[in-house]
């Protein structure tokens, strides 16, 4: 890449402990450098227990961390969330009941302060870009998973945030729905241009969205390698059956420490 | 070839029976339906004595229901009288009761650690049968008036108060506060102020739940008055006419005052129903 690679988020020795139910300490995260480029797609890869999660939530600042920090674009993510530049997609939809999709997706821009036109143009403009706009008046409870899912990632669009953290969020649909969202979510990603942080414990599913697959390992949830998917894009779905593809499949897989999981 | 036919004719009545009982409009019809057939069967066996020679009774206590039309009918002035008085303390007690219950449970809500505490005082106070309440409640607020209509008014309204209360407070604080997961975190995320948190999130969600507390406690309030009727000082009330004229042994009277409680109930769950069906209509 020849432009310039300017570092958007950069985790200086980060780390988190909890207390676990007898009052022991238990490190979640431990010593995590990392930095990441703007307008790149990243992903935090790694089996349940290695702290992907947490770690999102440190650079989002729902979690505070034990040691160490976060700096984004020279801020703490304390600043950044207060400035709303953060859009978060999280594992489970998160939609309101009583609220229309359209609503929903408006919810953000209604806590800014938004004119009302305003909000019902981007809402609209939000959901054309996600597939949903015939349904923009329909409650959440008549929508599919994968539209739910897709309503979600309409919300999280809506005030055009600098970054967007993604916490597993198509573990839960199935293959045929989850490769059209990967599809939308790289095309969305390259007609906006935002730096998008992607959390899965799915290997083919980091390789085939992200620039680079950072390996996260469990017990105590470390950064074990960080991985360049060098294919050229734009990728088709038949990339995954390339041997160049399975090649890095089988370079992620062999990141882990701590041996089978 | 004839076993071909019966087979068919078999699938097809079994179709049809399948397709009426999945019809949504015979769904919706019949939830009205149904229930009236019970009904217009139990009049019939009560006009025509089955139920008295079923229950070994008699007319004079169990009196037909023609003869309890013509009696409400009869005595409309003092039965309106007697519902109003009856509605007056279930309704106030209700009103007052539900709301000081959302205020409890939203004060439960913005201090958890007392409030969960409170809450559960509450809901024991409630669980107090009304009987044991009533006369406590009686003599609390013997010097409050000269009036005794008035004093014995305030205290059934107490009753009805506390056990709406309670009921209230418990549901609403669990509408606050059981949210969906990462609800709060989405919140946070756009940096929302705890105002909006409330009104954005909380409130909302609360409604539903407001609604329970409302089925069981419309109900129960107009159930509560009538039964705090029986221990008040001054005789008004549907309940009450109910024991009078039973002591009187006019069981005509006191069935046309039954039959009145009846239709209070009745109608009062009917405007809830309607309310709801307004109100929640966003809620699926």
């Amino acid at each position: 890449m020849s432009e310039e690679r300017n570092i958007e988020i950069k985790t200086r020795q980060l780390g988190v402990t909890f207390k676990d139910n007898e009052g022991k300490d238990v490190a979640a995260l431990t010593g995590v450098n990392l930095e990441i480029y703007k307008g790149e797609f990243i992903t935090l890869l790694g089996p349940s227990g290695c702290g992907k999660t947490t770690l999102l939530r440190c650079i989002a600042d729902l979690q505070k961390p034990s040691e160490g920090d976060v700096h984004i674009q020279g801020m703490t993510p304390k600043e950044v969330r207060l400035q709303k530049k953060f859009g978060f997609v999280f594992q489970q939809p998160v939609l309101f009941d009583w609220r229309t999709v359209k609503k929903n997706v408006e919810l953000p821009m209604e806590i800014m302060g938004y004119s009302k036109g305003e909000r019902s143009d981007r809402a609209m403009e939000m959901l054309e870009m996600v597939g949903l706009k015939d349904f923009a008046n329909h409650y959440p409870n008549q929508l599919s998973g994968g539209m739910q899912q897709r309503a979600n990632i309409a919300r999280a669009f809506g005030l055009d945030p600098d970054i967007l953290l993604m916490d597993e969020p198509f573990s839960a649909l199935d293959e045929f729905t989850k490769e059209k969202l990967h599809e939308d979510l790289v095309r969305i990603w390259k007609a906006t241009n935002k730096t998008i942080l992607f959390v899965t414990h799915n290997i083919q599913e980091g390789v085939f969205l992200s620039d680079r697959v950072c390996v996260l390992s469990p017990h105590p949830g470390r950064l074990s390698a960080i991985v360049d998917i060098d294919i050229e894009r734009p990728r088709p779905v038949e990339v995954k059956e390339s041997t160049h593809f399975n090649e890095l499949v089988t370079k992620v897989r062999n990141s882990f420490e701590g041996g089978s999981v | 070839m004839e076993d071909k036919v019966v087979l068919k004719k078999m699938g097809r009545r079994k179709k049809l029976r399948e397709r009426i009982r999945e019809n949504p409009k015979w769904q919706k019809a019949s939830t009205v339906i149904l229930p009236l057939i019970f009904g217009i069967i139990l009049v019939g066996l009560w006009q025509g004595q089955v139920l008295h020679r079923l229950f070994h009774t008699d007319t004079f206590t169990l009196p037909l229901l023609d003869k309890i039309g013509s009696i409400m009918a009869d005595n409309k002035e003092k039965l309106l009288e007697n519902t109003f008085s009856t509605l007056q303390v279930s309704l106030m007690g209700l009103v007052i009761g539900s709301i000081l219950g959302y205020l409890m449970a939203l004060l439960a809500s913005f201090f958890p650690k007392f409030g969960q505490g409170g809450l559960a005082v509450i809901g024991a106070f409630a669980s107090i049968p009304v009987v044991a309440m009533a006369p406590v409640f009686n003599n609390w607020t013997k010097d409050i008036s000269r009036d005794a209509s008035f004093r014995s008014m305030i205290s059934k309204t107490i009753v009805v108060m506390l056990i709406c209360a309670a009921d209230m407070g418990l549901n609403a604080y669990k509408g606050l506060t059981n949210l969906k997961p990462y609800a709060l975190d989405l919140m946070a995320i756009y940096a929302s102020s705890r105002k909006k948190i409330f009104f954005k999130l909380r409130l909302p969600n609360s409604i539903p739940y407001v609604f329970s507390a409302l089925k069981v406690s419309v109900p129960a309030s107009i159930m509560t008055a009538i039964v705090s009727e029986y221990f008040a000082e001054y005789i008004t009330g549907v309940g009450r006419q109910i024991r009078e004229n039973i002591v009187l042994a006019q069981y005509s009277t006191a069935w046309a005052y039954i039959a009145t409680a009846c239709l209070i109930g009745i109608f009062a769950y009917a405007i809830l129903m309607i309310l709801q069906s307004i109100f929640l209509k966003r809620y699926h």
